[in-house]
């Protein structure tokens, strides 16, 4: 029998831990991201960041590097911005609606050749995609889609196809399957009840699908940097960020770099954050499911 | 308004048949009541009728039409579901009107049915919630709102009351039945409990196995059952079964389990034969009865509105019967149901058996339609 | 809908053909983007395509298992380095994944005053974009220019270079991969055990059991499927993570953090020399058996898709 005095002391040192050991997590996790955001109100070459970032002090703080990156990029920063949006944009759209078609299929429908076809696909994505760089080239330059937006759209939308649809089908697997049927009986047909009843339901996973969609392309530097080689004004973000980290500016003007990053992450974050419970809800519960 | 017929309809899986040949019409209007334990095929049969599953064979008419090969929502039926199936990011609203909204009704016209619907079930003010904040018993009014809107030719009822709480279950029985009375629609009803099936049904469809055992008024189903499984299964407190022998002595049949002796008309030649009677055809005596049978009370069960009588028959002295040899019987038990006892356990009781109320199975199970018990040898 | 397993091969096909309709679409993509390229690949790998030298972009020859045989033989001691390489690099990673998440995880489930607050802090690291995160931990490893040292040197401890040898190249990689991932695994796990019915926690403690029997007993039983899934994606994930190592290490120093998919790239944008395509096909073949095998293994012996294709 513990004595009521003793074990008070424990709850309180557990308490303490805990928080402490939380507060420790948040920081480290967190500590980079403060690099960034110190180092982008600077303009300082990489040698005496390390200094401005530990000691902070406010009257070194400017917006020197933010507006170079804004108004004296070339190409200009916006048009880095819009093409990377038009293209992880449509790759997400059109990989969303992939994975939703997939999962629906795979959850709802017991066809001939399901097990083999899922096994199938799960091998297929096991290959490292990266090798798969020089015969999308050869491809697409026989076709004449490089350097074209539609050109990058189309591999870019096949990323996460895979991954996605089995997310999709483990959250549809949870949606009952008389809710289907009640559709059915009310003058449905199968069609209309995924669109009208089953998708809606599915807004958690699918808000996590777009997202994953969604940053693959948005930051991707190898596909863009083979397929965009000739014409500087659909380069994406990626690329733009690459150019500046790898020129002298970069490294004389640390700032200008962590300010473009910044910049660059802003839609991601802003994005993050409107469809937070989205996401986490897809996360859980699609990898809950196993 | 419309009566459903189905024609030898057989669902055969790889491995078991869940529907085995079932041939039934029921009536424009009729509450039909469609009872089986699990696994019988009763919520199968639903389902072929609502098209939700295929059958391997036979047909399915609705009103004159064959609508074997219609899509369940070119079928314009309605079904109410065991969990109810509620469109969760809907409001009840919506819920309701969905099928409306989905034939392009107007909404105006959506609106006045929608309303005057959850006014007539008492969910009027759940209208702008959503499913998750309602109570069982609401849910299931929704389910069922959500069918009447429809007007469709039938109703179909998968189990609709299995999940509620046992006092509101009566109530909604009840309310289920007034319904009914009023739409003067057909209502296919599928359900495991027979007393729920007793009260609710105009007529009961027994299921065993996939096959239709017996269709008929619940009245006619237990005084006059097709069957052993059928008899034990309609009726509660189960009928009690007494196993045993049909010796021939002279021309005459007896009927021997036990101490118990019945002299039978009607029987081919001797065989084992299954006496069943219900509990309450069994009464109890304090003191000595002609043709009485001696007793001990094992058990007593008072369910509040009546006590059932759990009785170890004794074994006849030897010699004290023509028919019966000296014996080492294996103990007979009955039960017996009555208002009110005040017997205990332990008590000696003298149970009297009514002849005319026995019924009679061969060893496979089977009706025995013939034979019946006297008191007096043929 | 219904348990269609029991049914006729034509009854499935008559019923559920629309799912072959909602799968044109991927399957088309699967095969031109995927199975394609992958095809084309192994035929690479089996050619002399751009070894530079005997085979060039427009004329290469097949040479069968060549590059192969030479990968076992001559290039045997770079073939071993990729392959423990790799599977340090994968194992190690979701070794620490999972300690870290199920710690967290475990910490967070207790009712904490700023619960939200703390996740959604440590998910940062999760949405901000890898490639750009990378890039700021490669240089906050730099030995004379690099943050951590400049921390190190104010608490008294001498800088370490980190790059310059193997163990703490190792290190800084493993500690880099840890902050990107563990908010991914922390979640998942916390959500797991959010769902973990509370009543069988209470019926152990009246049957007299601590925190750790209750942990060891109740929470990691219920994770268990969990920890193979995630476990399993993560290592697949890292086996063929490309971006930390290529962008911290490079390899290095030499050829000791080099994984299969750095080397790859190496050799197929002549990185390290002059290219040599078919080299780099020839590691993706094997880069992917070994995934193929280790997947195939684990869920065989783990049983994890017993439920899971009705």
């Amino acid at each position: 029998m513990r004595r009521r005095r003793g074990r008070r002391a424990i709850r309180i040192a557990k308490k303490v831990a805990t928080h402490a050991i939380l507060i420790a997590a948040c920081l480290f996790a967190l500590f980079p991201i403060y690099f960034i955001i110190i180092t982008s109100f600077s303009t300082l070459p990489i040698a005496a960041i390390t200094a401005h970032v530990l000691v902070p002090s406010p009257s070194h703080l400017t917006l020197a590097s933010y507006h170079t990156i804004l108004y004296s990029l070339s190409p200009s920063f916006t048009s880095l911005l819009t093409n990377s949006l038009i293209f992880a944009g449509s790759a997400a759209a059109i990989g969303l609606g992939l994975a939703a078609f997939t999962g629906f299929a795979l959850s709802k429908f017991q066809f001939p050749g399901r097990r083999t076809f899922v096994y199938f696909i799960l091998i297929i994505s096991l290959f490292p995609g990266f090798i798969m760089i020089l015969p999308f080239y050869l491809m697409f330059a026989k076709v004449g889609l490089i350097d074209s937006y539609i050109g990058l759209i189309i591999p870019y939308s096949a990323g996460a196809v895979v991954f996605s649809g089995i997310l999709v089908k483990n959250y549809m697997d949870s949606i009952p399957d008389d809710i289907e049927e009640a559709a059915l009986m009310d003058g449905m047909g199968r069609t209309q009840a995924f669109f009208r009843v089953l998708l809606p339901l599915c807004l958690p996973v699918l808000g996590l699908a777009a997202f994953l969609a969604f940053i693959g392309p948005y930051t991707d530097y190898a596909l863009a940097n083979v397929f965009l080689t000739a014409d500087p004004t659909k380069w994406t973000l990626a690329l733009g960020l690459y150019n500046i980290a790898n020129t002298d500016t970069g490294e004389q003007n640390y700032g200008l770099v962590t300010a473009f990053a910044i910049l660059m992450s802003l839609p991601i974050v802003a994005f993050y954050m409107a469809f937070q419970r989205y996401i986490i809800g897809g996360l859980t519960l699609g990898a809950v499911r196993g | 308004m419309t009566g459903i017929r189905l024609e030898n309809v057989t669902k055969r899986f790889k491995t078991d048949t869940a529907v085995d040949d079932v041939s039934a019409q029921i009536q424009d209007g009729e509450f039909v009541v469609i009872l089986g334990a699990s696994g019988s095929g009763k919520s199968t049969i639903l389902r072929i009728i609502a098209g939700l599953e295929v059958q391997t064979s036979g047909h399915v008419y609705i009103g004159d039409m064959l609508v074997d090969d219609y899509e369940p929502r070119d079928r314009n039926l309605a079904m109410v579901f065991q969990t109810y199936a509620l469109y969760p990011h809907l409001t009840i609203y919506q819920n309701i009107g969905f099928a409306l909204k989905v034939r392009h009704v107007p909404r105006p016209e959506i609106d006045r049915a929608v309303r005057e619907v959850a006014a007539r079930l008492g969910i009027a003010e759940t209208l702008e919630r959503r499913p998750a904040e309602l109570s069982g018993g609401q849910r299931q009014r929704v389910a069922l709102a959500r069918a009447i809107v429809r007007k469709p030719e039938a109703f179909l009822l998968d189990e609709p009351l299995s999940n509620l709480d046992a006092k509101i279950r009566t109530t909604a029985r009840i309310e289920l039945k007034r319904i009914h009375s009023e739409l003067n629609e057909t209502f296919v009803f599928v359900t495991h409990d027979q007393a729920e099936a007793m009260t609710l049904g105009d007529r009961l469809a027994v299921l065993s196995h996939g096959r239709l055992l017996q269709f008929d008024t619940p009245q006619r189903i237990m005084s006059d059952p097709a069957s052993q499984y059928v008899a034990s299964f309609v009726g509660s407190p189960e009928m009690v079964f007494l196993e045993g022998n049909v010796l021939m002595m002279g021309g005459s049949s007896t009927f021997v389990d036990g101490p118990v002796e019945l002299p039978l008309r009607g029987l081919g030649g001797p065989g084992q034969i299954t006496v069943g009677i219900r509990p309450w055809d069994v009464t109890v005596w304090k003191g000595p009865r002609v043709g009485g049978l001696p007793g001990r009370v094992t058990g007593v069960e008072r369910l509040g509105s009546s006590d059932q009588l759990f009785i170890d028959l004794l074994p006849r002295p030897s010699g004290s019967s023509p028919i019966t040899p000296a014996s080492a019987a294996p103990t007979v038990s009955v039960r017996a149901l009555a208002r009110a006892y005040d017997h205990g356990v332990g008590d000696s009781v003298v149970v009297e058996l009514d002849p005319d109320r026995a019924l009679f199975f061969d060893s496979g199970g089977n009706r025995l339609q013939s034979v019946s018990a006297s008191n007096h040898p043929a | 809908m219904a348990d269609l397993r029991d049914q006729t091969l034509l009854y499935r096909l008559r019923r559920e053909w629309p799912a072959y309709i909602y799968l044109v679409p991927t399957i088309v993509v699967l095969l031109v983007l995927n199975a394609y390229p992958i095809a084309y690949t192994v035929y690479i790998s089996l050619t002399d395509f751009g070894t530079g030298g005997r085979g060039s972009l427009l004329a290469y020859h097949y040479i069968g298992l060549t590059n192969y045989y030479l990968a076992v033989t001559s290039g045997a001691s770079v073939s071993w380095q990729l392959i423990e390489n790799s599977f340090i690099w994968a194992a190690g990673s979701v070794a620490l994944f999972l300690l870290v998440g199920l710690g967290l995880a475990t910490v967070l489930n207790q009712q904490i005053f700023g619960r939200t607050v703390y996740r959604t802090l440590m998910m940062l690291p999760w949405a901000m974009p890898a490639f750009i995160t990378i890039l700021v931990w490669a240089n906050m490893w730099q030995y004379e220019t690099g943050i951590i040292n400049a921390l190190l040197s104010e608490v008294g401890i001498s800088p370490v270079d980190w790059l310059q040898h193997p163990t703490t190249a190792w290190a800084a990689l493993f500690i880099t991969n840890v902050w990107l991932s563990f908010p991914f695994y922390t979640v998942v796990f916390l959500a797991t055990m959010q769902a973990i019915p509370k009543d069988l926690y209470e019926a152990a403690s009246i049957d007299g059991a601590g925190g750790l029997s209750k942990f060891v007993n109740i929470t990691l039983p219920f994770l268990r499927p969990t920890i193979i899934f995630v476990g399993l994606m993560g290592f697949l994930f890292t086996f063929n993570n490309f971006y930390p190592i290529y962008l911290i290490t490079s390899g290095g120093p030499g050829l000791s953090t080099q994984i299969f998919i750095t080397e790859s790239y190496k050799d197929a944008f002549g990185l390290g020399g002059s290219p040599a395509f078919s080299t780099a096909a020839m590691y993706s073949v094997i880069d992917f058996l070994f995934v193929l095998v280790i997947t195939v293994v684990v869920i065989w012996t783990t049983d994890l898709t017993r439920n899971w294709l009705k």
